[in-house]
């Protein structure tokens, strides 16, 4: 991809929280970390839709959120526009999150029962003060509410009034009251229900059309990653896995694991269902405070070798734009049926 | 005694009385349950209907609040009455009515000949006793096993479950197991006294794909040794395509849509499951399709829109539809559809979704369905 097409460039991020709390605890030589996210590089161009996919404690919301640096990352760069955004102070980080912002996965959590609804949407607008005038900002929330399928005679209602679905857009509005470059989106529809789910994915979808946002996308759904998603990356324990178009990595997946969560996802449709031979991985991901040695993934690996748990697989590019890190990774991708449990 | 408080039960369990003739292991005939609150009657349950056998998986969907998890709740006697109120029909357990009968004897047939999963196993466990008690409590309750025996027979079942290490598993707290192991825990804990019907309430929505497979693929493993019918609850479709024979989709509290897994997939007659299946996004080789949502918000319990219940949402609605309940409109097979226009053949070829089989034939043919 162009280098001035890339709208935010992530580069060796970590991120580990320390298990133990206290002084003493923190700078002792036996500390223990929970590795959250591990040595993640990837870029999003302006515009585009880039989704991670992973299972719960893999660390992809962890990812997003030191994006934004609501977690401070331990390690790496996070350029947004060609600007550190790991060492930025304050006010720097002030008018970069203008441009950056973030859409929750708990529609109920994320907004103020306090505040109406029309409160909640002008507040970025008044801490960046893009709208000064009052009247003038009112107007633009009724517009944003119209966007997002809102009416616009609800601007004075407060959060519990609204159902989740209707929640949800309250939080799209507000995300996009500044029109910023990127939008984080942690989940964003998994507590919705499915007739709901894809009314917002829908309006995601357009709005992303009409203003020409970027988003990232964190879900732990493959198929409404697969379905928004211009790009999809897998992160196992961490790790980044395995990345590229969407194409490719839902038809031909490289790696193992990518290829066992995509089976395990079941169908809606019987016939298919009863056909499939489905990799089905044994065990519990392991504990991030302890990671395997060598690769992550080698403890439930179906096709795992002596090397694997000696030494790590880097992310190398097995096919153009196509990204994997696994020692047997072949382009050509492992049929689901030759492998042997 | 000390602890449980448990009296011994040796009585002979239901499971063991043949199922009268003219009846299946479980009837639901047009159940209602409505809740008396302060902002008027839910109607959470308005008129559910279904028979099961066993060996048998029954898929139940629908959204939230469309009444599936009520329905198993009463089944199981689990509804607080007030402020709930079983307004009508029955539940018959092999011939045996589970609505008239007395809570001791109730109790002997909940947990025992009839268990249920609940959906979040991080809440529904007791944090402050061992998984080998809690798991010993129904046998030692229903089977008047003693504390040894249950206790062998817990880690019997832990290792069954696929639980590694169970001698050691069985003496530790539900804190030290993960997600995925707590939900073994609760399949252990409703499989202890072999139930002739086991009731999933969203076994596998918390849990993440890989360990969702894995405990389908036990669930389907522990019928086909036990044969007991399963009553499979979710809100997720591709589950339901996965192990359901038969499915009923819920909508507003009432059952829009019952049939084989094979005429819901492939040839459904209600709009509203045309439009669950239109809102999922498929898994798809090239081109994406734009997912179409069906518009608006499920109706109030409280106050059940006149006519069809989906009405208001349905793109082919007409004043019939919004002012009169729809028939229900039943075919050969059993696949039964309440709406207006199921019988209107031309209708359904015209506006159900188009799934191309890979293996074309006779639906009716190729799985019976007992009507």
């Amino acid at each position: 991809m162009a280098d001035s097409n890339v709208l935010l460039r992530v580069e060796h991020l970590c991120k580990d929280f320390p298990v133990d709390k206290g002084f003493l605890a923190k700078h002792s030589k036996n500390a223990r970390y929970v590795h959250a996210v591990n040595d993640v590089s990837f870029d999003i161009a302006a515009g585009e839709t880039f989704g991670l996919v992973g299972e719960s404690g893999c660390g992809k919301s962890t990812t997003g959120r030191c994006i934004m640096r609501l977690t401070e990352p331990t390690g790496g760069k996070v350029l947004f526009e060609g600007k550190n955004i790991a060492e930025m102070d304050k006010k720097a980080l002030k008018s970069m999150r203008r441009e950056m912002q973030f859409i929750f996965q708990d529609p109920y959590a994320s907004l103020n029962p306090r505040m109406t609804i029309g409160e909640i949407i002008s507040e970025p607008m008044v801490i960046h003060n893009t709208v000064p005038d009052k009247a003038e900002r009112i107007d633009f929330v009724r517009e944003l509410l119209d966007t997002v399928g809102l009416n616009p005679e609800h601007i004075n209602r407060y959060p519990h009034e609204f159902s989740g679905g209707q929640r949800q857009r309250v939080g799209i509005a507000r995300a996009f009251a500044l029109r910023p470059k990127l939008i984080i989106c942690d989940e964003p529809v998994s507590a919705l229900d499915v007739s709901i789910q894809a009314q917002v994915l829908n309006l995601l979808t357009d709005l992303q059309k009409e203003f020409g946002t970027a988003y990232l996308f964190i879900a732990h759904d493959l198929s409404v990653v697969q379905h928004i998603s211009d790009r999809v990356a897998v992160m196992y324990l961490g790790n980044m896995m395995e990345f590229s178009d969407w194409k490719t990595l839902y038809n031909e997946p490289c790696h193992p694991y990518t290829q066992s969560l995509l089976s395990a996802v079941p169908i809606p449709d019987p016939d298919i269902q009863g056909k499939r031979e489905r990799i089905i991985l044994r065990g519990d991901p392991p504990s991030p405070i302890d990671p395997p040695s060598g690769c992550p993934f080698h403890t439930r690996c179906p096709i795992a070798q002596a090397k694997c748990s000696q030494e790590k697989p880097e992310l190398r590019e097995v096919l153009p734009n196509h990204y994997c890190a696994c020692h047997f990774a072949e382009p050509n991708p492992i049929k689901e049926s030759s492998i042997e449990l | 005694m000390f602890g449980l408080g448990l009296k011994k039960r040796n009585k002979t369990d239901l499971r063991d009385t043949p199922i009268p003739e003219g009846h299946h292991l479980l009837e639901v005939n047009d159940l209602k349950m409505y809740f008396h609150t302060q902002d008027g009657v839910v109607k959470a349950v308005n008129g559910v209907s279904y028979t099961l056998d066993r060996g048998e998986t029954l898929g139940v969907v629908g959204e939230s609040g469309s009444g599936k998890s009520v329905t198993s709740l009463t089944i199981m006697g689990l509804i607080d009455m007030p402020p709930g109120k079983v307004e009508g029909g029955d539940v018959l357990y092999r011939g045996k009515s589970l609505i008239n009968m007395s809570e001791a004897e109730l109790e002997g047939v909940r947990g025992n000949d009839i268990a249920m999963i609940f959906q979040d196993p991080m809440t529904s466990l007791n944090p402050v006793y061992t998984i080998g008690r809690q798991l010993s409590e129904g046998m030692r309750l229903h089977k008047g096993m003693s504390k040894k025996e249950a206790m062998d027979r817990s880690i019997e079942l832990l290792r069954m479950v696929g639980i590694p290490n169970a001698e050691q598993r069985v003496k530790e707290y539900p804190h030290e197991f993960s997600g995925g192991m707590r939900q073994r825990v609760m399949i252990a804990m409703a499989l202890a006294c072999e139930p002739d019907i086991l009731i999933a309430d969203e076994p596998t929505t918390a849990l993440d794909v890989t360990i969702q497979a894995q405990i389908i693929e036990l669930m389907q493993e522990l019928q086909h040794k036990n044969g007991n019918a399963i009553i499979m609850i979710t809100h997720d479709l591709g589950v339901v395509a996965d192990i359901a024979d038969k499915i009923m989709v819920m909508y507003a509290g009432s059952p829009v849509e019952f049939g084989s897994a094979l005429e819901i997939f492939y040839e459904p007659m209600h709009p509203y499951t045309w439009g669950l299946n239109r809102s999922i996004p498929k898994q798809v080789q090239d081109e994406k399709q734009p997912l179409t949502p069906i518009k608006g918000n499920p109706p109030s319990l409280v106050d059940l829109p006149d006519g069809c219940p989906f009405s208001p949402r349905c793109p082919y609605a007409t004043d019939l539809c919004r002012t009169q309940k729809p028939p229900t409109h039943t075919t050969k097979t059993g696949h039964y559809s309440k709406c207006h226009y199921s019988n209107d053949e031309q209708f359904v070829r015209a506006n159900a979704p188009k799934v191309e089989r890979i293996k074309p034939g006779d639906i009716a043919s190729e799985r019976g369905v007992d009507a």
